[in-house]
């Protein structure tokens, strides 16, 4: 009993940075139908900008390194958009795909040249101490930082929710994933939601990256297996959905976490993956997605 | 006074010429119908004036100012709204919410609930449906959402594409009338409609456009009673055949 508490805890976690990521890749979909492949390299980048801050100003405790780290990425995102893709908005679907992989590849090479190839770790700045109440309810040891990570990611999801559907801010950017050609019409700068949107999605993405660094490891590679596994995830909670991309990151997580515990850590990513084959066959358009019919 | 003055505006898709070098003015307080066949340039004249379209020559000219440069956003500001053809409400946003995001450029709380009020009291509809996806509403619903939306910019310039498009002839009076309404209260109308008899009824003025051109214009009450109108627009005279089935479908 114990030990599933525990596994749940670390799917928990794990899956709350999927979501982090996967909210970027569901967001960006949302407004301009692109699966913004760079993502994931953008969650890499948000993760050592914390690892430099960290190491740069030792003093720096995490809710003021965090942000930063946010705001870093948040400026990367923005500037991708506006120099890579925003030119791209109306040639084929396939130039910007391919440009979004080579802005990922770039963003690799980047770090790699820049940071070094090594695999990395924040210095924790979280409290890594047990959770005494926890420890004493149900018998199962864990720490402080594990629980920050899960709550702090989940506030963060409900702020972003509250964003989308409470302010006129999140209106335009649900208008422009309706039709965007209309939105202008309102008065409303199209490409200024576009960037707050990439602006968004990569300071979330970056959220997970500092957390992903402490709790894990870092290196310059692992947007890519970390960017599919939440592209899978939103993909499977339905894309373009903020729900969808929540609930399939925790779901994704679980499974693997379980496998891993439980079967075999070979198996972890044919099941996530078998995973996902399976649901879209039942859910073409994921769990909450909306199905993909054209309106008349 | 001059509230909007196309000079010489030309307009293409690609390589198609939709409008050659089109002179349009409309006064402060009018309402000016626009009539054509299909793929005559009636939408294109809308989608230039509120700059979804780029100009290849001429000038657009609002109270004296040239547009040519400003970004549609931007004219929003400028009070020009533009009811697109096939209404462009917002599907998945209620229709609160789509009121609520023309109010984009004027967010003074004073504003908001004035407009507001003025849309549900035009289209009392739209109160009761206030909570309903934009997507779930009628044809006739969408096209009164359209127009109160356009209302909640503030807006000087009224621009209408196609609004009695797939609506009973009930509802086309119910919305006519609510445009006469508008204009009463002080904005301008242009209005682009399939539906001459009505669109010449409520206007003051109206221009007939073939093939990017325009070719007949003056008092709405003159044109009515002018034969080719008559004969082509209206259906009256034994018309025989349309105007210019040359360019079919050109308009988007």
């Amino acid at each position: 009993m114990e030990t599933v508490v525990q596994q749940l805890l670390n799917a928990a976690q794990l899956g709350a940075v999927y979501a982090l990521i996967a909210l970027g890749y569901s967001m960006v979909y949302g407004v301009i139908r692109l699966i913004n492949f760079a993502h994931g390299d953008i969650f890499m980048v948000g993760g050592f900008a914390g690892l430099l801050l960290a190491l740069r100003f030792t003093w720096m405790p995490l809710w003021a390194l965090m942000p930063l780290a946010m705001l870093l990425t948040a400026l990367l995102g923005v500037a991708i958009e506006r120099v890579a893709y925003r030119r791209l908005r109306q040639a084929q679907r396939m130039s910007l795909v391919i440009t979004a992989l080579g802005v990922g590849i770039f963003l690799e090479n980047l770090v790699r040249l820049g940071v070094g190839p090594e695999t990395r770790q924040i210095p924790s700045r979280m409290p890594t101490t047990p959770v005494a109440w926890l420890q004493d309810a149900l018998g199962v040891s864990v720490t402080w930082d594990k629980l920050l990570i899960i709550f702090v990611s989940l506030a963060l999801m409900a702020l972003l929710w509250a964003v989308v559907h409470r302010t006129l801010l999140g209106t335009a950017m649900r208008a422009v994933a309706d039709d965007k050609d209309v939105v202008p019409l309102m008065g409303v700068n199209l490409n200024r939601v576009i960037a707050v949107t990439f602006a968004i999605g990569s300071a979330l993405a970056a959220a997970g990256g500092v957390f992903f660094g402490q709790a894990y490891s870092l290196d310059p590679y692992m947007g890519i297996d970390l960017g599919w596994k939440a592209f899978i995830a939103a993909v499977i909670g339905g894309i373009g959905s903020i729900e969808g991309a929540v609930l399939g990151s925790f779901l994704l997580a679980g499974v693997e976490v379980l496998t891993v515990a439980y079967l075999s850590s070979n198996l972890k990513n044919g099941i996530a993956f078998g995973l996902l084959i399976l649901l879209l066959l039942i859910w073409p358009s994921g769990l909450l997605g909306r199905p993909a019919s054209k309106k008349v | 006074m001059s509230l909007l003055r196309l000079e010489q505006v030309s307009v293409a898709y690609g390589a198609i010429r939709a409008l050659h070098g089109v002179d349009l003015e409309v006064r402060e307080g009018e309402i000016v119908s626009l009539l054509g066949a299909n793929g005559a340039g009636k939408s294109t004249i809308l989608r230039a004036v509120s700059r979804m379209l780029p100009l290849q020559g001429g000038d657009i000219l609002l109270g004296g100012r040239s547009v040519r440069a400003t970004p549609a956003h931007e004219l929003v500001a400028l009070g020009v709204a533009h009811v697109p053809e096939g209404r462009g409400i917002f599907p998945s946003l209620t229709v609160q919410e789509n009121l609520a995001l023309a109010t984009w450029t004027r967010r003074e709380r004073r504003h908001v609930e004035e407009a507001t009020r003025r849309v549900f009291r035009l289209f009392p509809r739209l109160a009761e449906r206030r909570t309903q996806a934009g997507g779930t509403l009628s044809g006739g619903e969408q096209q009164m959402l359209a127009v109160g939306r356009a209302l909640m910019t503030g807006c000087r310039l009224l621009l209408l594409d196609e609004p009695s498009m797939g609506l009973s002839p009930l509802l086309v009076r119910e919305v006519f009338r609510a445009f006469q309404e508008i204009n009463a209260e002080g904005t301008t109308l242009l209005l682009v409609e399939q539906n001459a008899h009505m669109a010449l009824k409520i206007a003051h003025r109206g221009c007939v456009l073939e093939n990017g051109r325009i070719v007949l214009e003056g008092p709405a009450a003159e044109l009515a009673g002018h034969p080719r109108v008559r004969e082509a627009y209206l259906g009256e005279a034994g018309a025989s055949s349309p105007p210019c089935p040359g360019t079919p479908g050109s308009s988007r």
